[in-house]
């Protein structure tokens, strides 16, 4: 009985002491703990990617037609040239609309003249229901920093939230923790697009300004509020607006540019 | 030396759950809803092993998680412990022969992990908490968990009387009697 009661205490005790030490780790920086995360990352994810293989070779099972390797080969580098180019025509594109909107101010165009970017395939998604992250096969080695901006052939993916050697980890915009400052296409109003849980394949845009007319079918942009994403990355096109009794609390649904279910490929924007 | 080799299993058994989830259960949903085995991995450790096994386990778990996918270091890992924890609480008060009890510990496990998860996100990186959307995806998530908890229980209650075995050799009969 007595011992019963002294391991009691002694579980009690080791309670209060992990719980302490886990408020403790819970307030650390997440980059002094990196290695911790390199290590756990080493362990698992050379394995996780022998099974995205065997994944990637079930899926694309009639590869063993001798010449459908290299057609796949040719498919995939044509794919990331061919999604290079479309954020080449994008930026393209932002620019002579910034062109001719702010000629006086042509400096300031240098800043976003060309996006440097790094390739990288997504190699884990996130188990939770509450939240999306994606695991990228880069990392330092690579030259990916914290906060870098993520961005699929179509548009916004996310920012980067950790990295380790040969991973990082990427917040995704739809994350319900996830706030991306954006403007509108036509009338450049700035708004905010949140991630919610309602619905893993749409944003809500908020604190839209009382005066602010906005049309279904709009684009949003980023406006480089904020200081993570640049200016001028699509997010999306406005679905919906949903107009409640007091014009301060409507909403509109911003549907996003990119599918993020069948992501696979992204590029990095390296600043 | 059994018990080093007991938790050595349970660690290894982990990382097969881990590869299950990612990888067949990230395509096989209910509604676009995921399972969580993890919580039913740490609530029958804390069942059948001891107190201290299913607190630590679930930390050490738990903090992996957090590693791996998370936003924050450490909502999963405190939860964890709390699972553990509440695993051997049940195993003090309730049995573990009835499927009724098996199923409401499985669902009440699966509803205070995701919402302490969420909350401890929610204050960590500071967002709107969208309760009524949360407890729609929570209650589909406890409801496949539950579902996944009867089918798996056959094979959890043999492996998990080896594990009982060795770590609680004098109490097994005297807290029946």
């Amino acid at each position: 009985m007595n011992r019963n009661k002294q391991t009691e205490i002694l579980g009690g005790i080791i309670t209060v002491i992990v719980l302490i030490l886990l408020i403790f780790l819970s307030n650390v920086e997440v980059n002094k703990l990196s290695y911790l995360e390199s290590a756990a990352s080493s362990i698992i994810n050379p394995i996780q990617r022998v099974f995205i293989d065997l994944r990637n070779k079930i899926q694309g099972n009639s590869a063993y037609f001798s010449n459908m390797e290299t057609i796949m080969q040719e498919n995939e580098e044509l794919k990331k040239k061919n999604s290079e180019l479309e954020t080449i025509l994008r930026e393209f594109e932002m620019l002579k609309a910034e062109n001719t909107t702010l000629q006086e101010y042509m400096n300031l165009t240098d800043k976003y003249s060309s996006y440097q970017t790094i390739p990288a395939y997504v190699i884990n998604k996130d188990v939770s229901n509450f939240s999306s992250t994606l695991i990228l096969n880069v990392g330092t080695k690579d030259g990916i920093r914290e906060n870098m901006t993520v961005i699929a052939d179509k548009g916004l993916v996310g920012h980067i939230i950790s990295v380790t050697e040969n991973t990082c980890k990427v917040q995704v915009i739809i994350d319900s923790a996830s706030t991306v400052s954006s403007s509108i296409s036509t009338t450049n109003d700035s708004i905010i697009c949140k991630g919610t849980l309602e619905n893993d394949q749409i944003l809500r845009a908020s604190y839209i300004p009382t005066g602010a007319e906005l049309i279904q079918g709009d684009s949003v942009y980023t406006s480089g509020i904020g200081g993570i994403y640049p200016k001028g990355i699509v997010i999306g096109t406005v679905k919906e607006i949903i107009t409640t009794s007091n014009i301060t609390d409507r909403y509109a649904i911003v549907e996003p540019a990119v599918d993020f279910s069948k992501i696979d490929t992204v590029l990095i924007i390296n600043e | 030396m059994r018990k080093i080799l007991t938790v050595l299993g349970l660690i290894i058994v982990f990382l097969l759950i881990y590869f299950f989830q990612v990888n067949f259960f990230s395509s096989f949903t209910i509604a676009g809803i995921k399972p969580n085995l993890f919580i039913i991995y740490v609530l029958f450790i804390g069942l059948f092993a001891n107190q201290v096994l299913g607190i630590s386990l679930g930390v050490i778990f738990g903090l992996i998680i957090d590693f791996l996918y998370g936003k924050a270091i450490g909502p999963s890992a405190v939860m964890f412990c709390v699972i553990g924890y509440l695993g051997s609480y049940f195993d003090k008060n309730f049995s573990k022969e009835n499927k009724m009890t098996i199923i409401f510990m499985v669902a009440g496990a699966t509803f205070i992990y995701e919402l302490g998860v969420y909350f401890l996100n929610s204050i960590i990186l500071v967002f709107e908490r969208e309760m009524l959307y949360f407890i729609k995806i929570v209650l589909i998530e406890t409801l496949y968990n539950v579902l996944l908890s009867i089918i798996l229980y056959p094979i959890i209650q043999k492996i998990g009387y080896v594990i009982d075995r060795n770590f609680k050799k004098n109490n097994i009969l005297t807290r029946y009697f």
